[in-house]
């Protein structure tokens, strides 16, 4: 543990990233949590590196936009032929976060 | 799989109507030009573009066996000129194109054919780069087949084969599915059945999955885009197509949509008149066609284009 300082900063870092997500500030699960876990579990699993995928979630007047975040080499996967795999993506998303009525938006950053 | 044959007034007409018969999307199609369509004079001796389609098959053959197997010549493979090529009316083209491809002609248009694309593609290179073509100016006039599309690419795609047997593909399809199940928080079985050479169908089943199907079904189309997706990274190269249905929804919808159609013809039978149904997918369209097929007295023809082709059923 000790000789992998790096990674414990990592882990500590992502534990803040998740209370963050966690919790909104009115101290309830953030809106389109169940979106972001869909979106995210389906974007790690098209990709060669799962470890380069997260996703940022903003809330917005309009509902939130999960900005999913992939190693450049794995932006085509997420895309897909004509863009048919973030259509998806999209549809399911949005499908997520009508179960917990908020109006998703789902974008590859690049 | 099934070749079928289908000629139309242009060459898309063809491919439209191939799609059509077999109810799948462009990516699935194979296809050969018997025929390409010839104008006339004031419409006199004009001819019909003809074509020979199938589904484009899924091979778990090992790649070499695919090579040797089309170095004899099975007449399918579609020969690109490439970058470097001549133009392509050169090659031959008509009836002949495909009688060309036997065996020795099929072994030139092999090495001459090689874009550099293809030879990127192919991993042991040896036969490509076998020195048959110094000078990086292959002679292409002997490709034998000459259409090119745009689906070449997938074609080609059936040389990398993958790995995973079916089974193995239909276990990623399953787990993949259940995870994103989870993730929407419901609970559900989800179970896979190999089905034919090359199809693994995924039932997912419980209460409550409507969030799973959404409007008229488009939830559950995007879902089958990405559990295919998940099963064509894992397996690489080529994989299986794959079939999703939650809550036996295409299933029902299917029976339905078959009770309609024959509905709606026995309106066309009684009345004299075509009906044109509502624009539909390939899949849905491949139900009606079959459906009106059984019925004596009537038959269909597809019109308009995607996503918006639909069918008309006319007496006959």
């Amino acid at each position: 543990m000790s000789d992998e300082p790096l990674d414990d900063a990592d882990d500590f870092d992502d534990d803040l990233d998740d209370l963050e997500d966690e919790i909104a500030p009115e101290g309830n699960r953030v809106a389109g949590g169940r979106a972001k876990a869909v979106v995210e579990y389906v974007a790690r699993h098209l990709v060669d590196d799962p470890d380069g995928v997260f996703v940022d979630a903003g809330e917005g007047r309009d509902g939130v936009t999960l900005l999913v975040h992939a190693s450049p080499g794995d932006l085509g996967r997420i895309i897909g032929k004509r863009g048919r795999v973030i259509q998806a993506i999209r549809q399911v998303g949005r499908a997520a976060g009508s179960t917990e009525g908020v109006r998703v938006t789902v974008d590859v950053a690049d | 799989m099934e070749w079928i044959e289908v000629s139309a007034r242009t060459l898309d007409q063809a491919i439209e109507l191939a799609l059509d018969r077999l109810g799948v999307v462009e990516d699935e199609l194979e296809y050969v030009v018997l025929e390409e369509p010839r104008a006339g004079l004031f419409g006199i001796g004009r001819t019909d573009a003809r074509i020979r389609a199938r589904v484009r098959p899924v091979s778990r053959e090992k790649p070499h066996e695919q090579r040797r197997r089309r170095a004899r010549g099975n007449g399918t493979r579609r020969n690109r000129p490439g970058g470097t090529a001549a133009p392509p009316r050169e090659a031959p083209t008509g009836p002949g194109a495909v009688g060309a491809a036997g065996p020795a002609t099929r072994e030139d248009g092999e090495r001459a054919a090689a874009s550099p694309r293809r030879r990127r593609r192919r991993r042991g290179g040896a036969s490509v780069g076998g020195g048959a073509v110094p000078g990086g100016q292959p002679a292409v006039a002997t490709a034998p087949v000459t259409r090119t599309d745009a689906h070449e690419t997938e074609a080609e795609t059936v040389e990398e084969t993958s790995t995973m047997t079916l089974e193995e593909q239909a276990a990623t399809a399953r787990d993949f599915t259940a995870g994103l199940v989870e993730a929407f928080g419901l609970r559900a079985s989800v179970v896979t059945e190999v089905a034919g050479d090359d199809d693994i169908e995924v039932r997912v089943s419980g209460d409550g999955l409507g969030v799973l199907v959404g409007p008229r079904g488009i939830t559950l189309q995007a879902l089958e885009e990405l559990v295919r997706a998940a099963v064509q990274r894992a397996a690489g190269g080529h994989s299986a197509r794959v079939h999703l249905d939650v809550a036996g929804y295409r299933q029902r919808r299917r029976e339905a949509l078959a009770a309609f159609a024959a509905s709606i013809a026995e309106e066309v039978k009684a009345s004299g008149s075509p009906r044109a149904l509502e624009p539909m997918s390939p899949p849905d369209r491949k139900v009606v066609h079959d459906t009106v097929a059984a019925i004596e007295g009537v038959s269909t023809i597809s019109e308009g284009e995607e996503p918006r082709r639909r069918v008309v059923i006319t007496p006959a």
